[in-house]
């Protein structure tokens, strides 16, 4: 099982390397995406497709909704949830 | 700042005078004799074609009808059906073997195949966002939808790669049709007139060179709801009327509203007057019966795509 800072650390990395292009000074853990423009539709398109990757689960649809999304910190909590729910037998 | 339901009414016979005004300054001061529009079967060119008549005479308006294989065939009948009223001169150039040269299906269908790869020439397809903004958040990511043909239909989220992919080569019809329509303005020496309205320039749904790619906008400072208005004051074709907003690119058909604005055009404008104007937001829900949830919703979403598509309403910068 992956460590909450673990998945917040690699998917922070992902962020600042592949979508902010290096910059991450703006991204805290709790810094709403939306309201600052942190990620657009096409950078949310890249990140869905790096979780689903990096940690072998399929999100669905309507799980792709600002309260999944909007922070690190949500991000972090729903890929957690998602980890739990697919070693749950 | 006032806000009420009627806030975006206007003064129709004066409308269409102002923009009369405005063509024709602009064919003036750039010297041109004559303006050309490209015709497509929707409100916007059939209320832009009308105005230039009234702005310039029948005999300076030119239009071109450009319609390809997978374009709706009621398009170039309504638009023929517009300019046979308007009684300008038109031509009508089927622009598929410009794009089968250049590979917009292919290269489209190419990436469709990745995702569907039975996709084949029996199949129909379309792109669209997730529908209903107003009853449930989500974030703009699209989907393709395929159609086999049979009724069969199947849908799958795009990735990055897929998405830019099919855009890319779709955005290359409405650059081919801009190439069209320079070369008969630069041979008639003419003004190319552009029919892109304000809801669709603040939201980015257009084509950078592409349907923006034009000298002058004279439906800019207008709201889709408000080039209805004028429609209707003009007399466009009921047909035209009648039809739901496409932008008739796509096989398989798609509305406005599906493909990016996710909310039917009379409550898109008036929340988007008041992001404009900064309504606070509890006028906005007392007048609009929404709720703050709902307002902020929409208002998250103007501004992801006014951001993501800033560059398209831009000059190239240069070094000063």
């Amino acid at each position: 099982m992956q460590s909450r800072m673990n998945v917040e650390q690699e998917i922070r990395h992902y962020i600042v390397e592949d979508i902010l292009f290096g910059d991450g000074q703006k991204l805290q853990k709790e810094t709403s995406f939306q309201e600052h423009g942190i990620i657009d539709s096409v950078g949310f398109l890249d990140l869905i497709t790096f979780i689903e990757g990096k940690y072998g689960i399929s999100i669905k649809d309507d799980e792709i909704v600002p309260q999944n999304f909007d922070s690190l910190q949500k991000i972090t909590r729903f890929v957690k949830w998602k980890l739990n729910e697919k070693s749950t037998p | 700042m006032d806000f009420h339901k009627d806030i975006l009414r206007i003064d129709c016979k004066s409308e269409v005078k102002r923009i009369c005004s405005f063509i024709q300054q602009q064919v003036r001061a750039l010297r041109r004799e004559g303006i050309l529009i490209g015709l497509s079967g929707g409100v916007d060119s059939a209320v832009s074609a009308a105005i230039c008549v009234k702005a310039l005479g029948k005999d300076k308006v030119f239009g071109l009808i450009l319609p390809e294989k997978e374009s709706n065939p009621v398009s170039s009948e309504y638009a023929t059906k517009q300019a046979k009223e308007l009684d300008i001169e038109t031509e009508t150039i089927d622009i598929t073997p410009t794009l089968e040269a250049f590979g917009t299906y292919q290269k489209r269908d190419k990436v469709i195949r990745e995702v569907f790869p039975e996709y084949n020439d029996g199949y129909k397809s379309k792109i669209t966002l997730p529908a209903d903004l107003l009853s449930r958040d989500a974030y703009n990511f699209f989907t393709l939808r395929i159609d086999d043909g049979k009724g069969n239909i199947k849908s799958a989220r795009l990735g990055k790669k897929t998405l830019n992919g099919i855009v890319a080569a779709t955005d290359s019809k409405h650059r081919t049709r801009m190439m069209h329509l320079y070369y008969y303005a630069e041979m008639k020496k003419y003004l190319v007139c552009g029919t892109t309205n304000k809801t669709e320039i603040i939201q980015g749904f257009f084509v950078k060179y592409g349907d923006g790619g034009v000298d002058i906008e004279p439906l800019g400072h207008l709201y889709k709801t408000q080039v209805y208005q004028l429609a209707e004051y003009i007399g466009v074709i009921n047909e035209i009327m009648e039809r739901a907003p496409s932008p008739d690119t796509f096989s398989f058909q798609v509305s406005d509203e599906e493909f990016y604005f996710r909310i039917p055009y009379a409550t898109l404008d008036l929340l988007l007057y008041a992001w404009e104007y900064n309504i606070p937001l509890k006028r906005v829900c007392e007048t609009m019966n929404l709720t703050e949830e709902q307002v902020k919703r929409v208002t998250r979403d103007f501004a992801a795509k006014y951001n993501a598509t800033k560059h398209l309403r831009q000059l190239p910068p240069t070094l000063e």
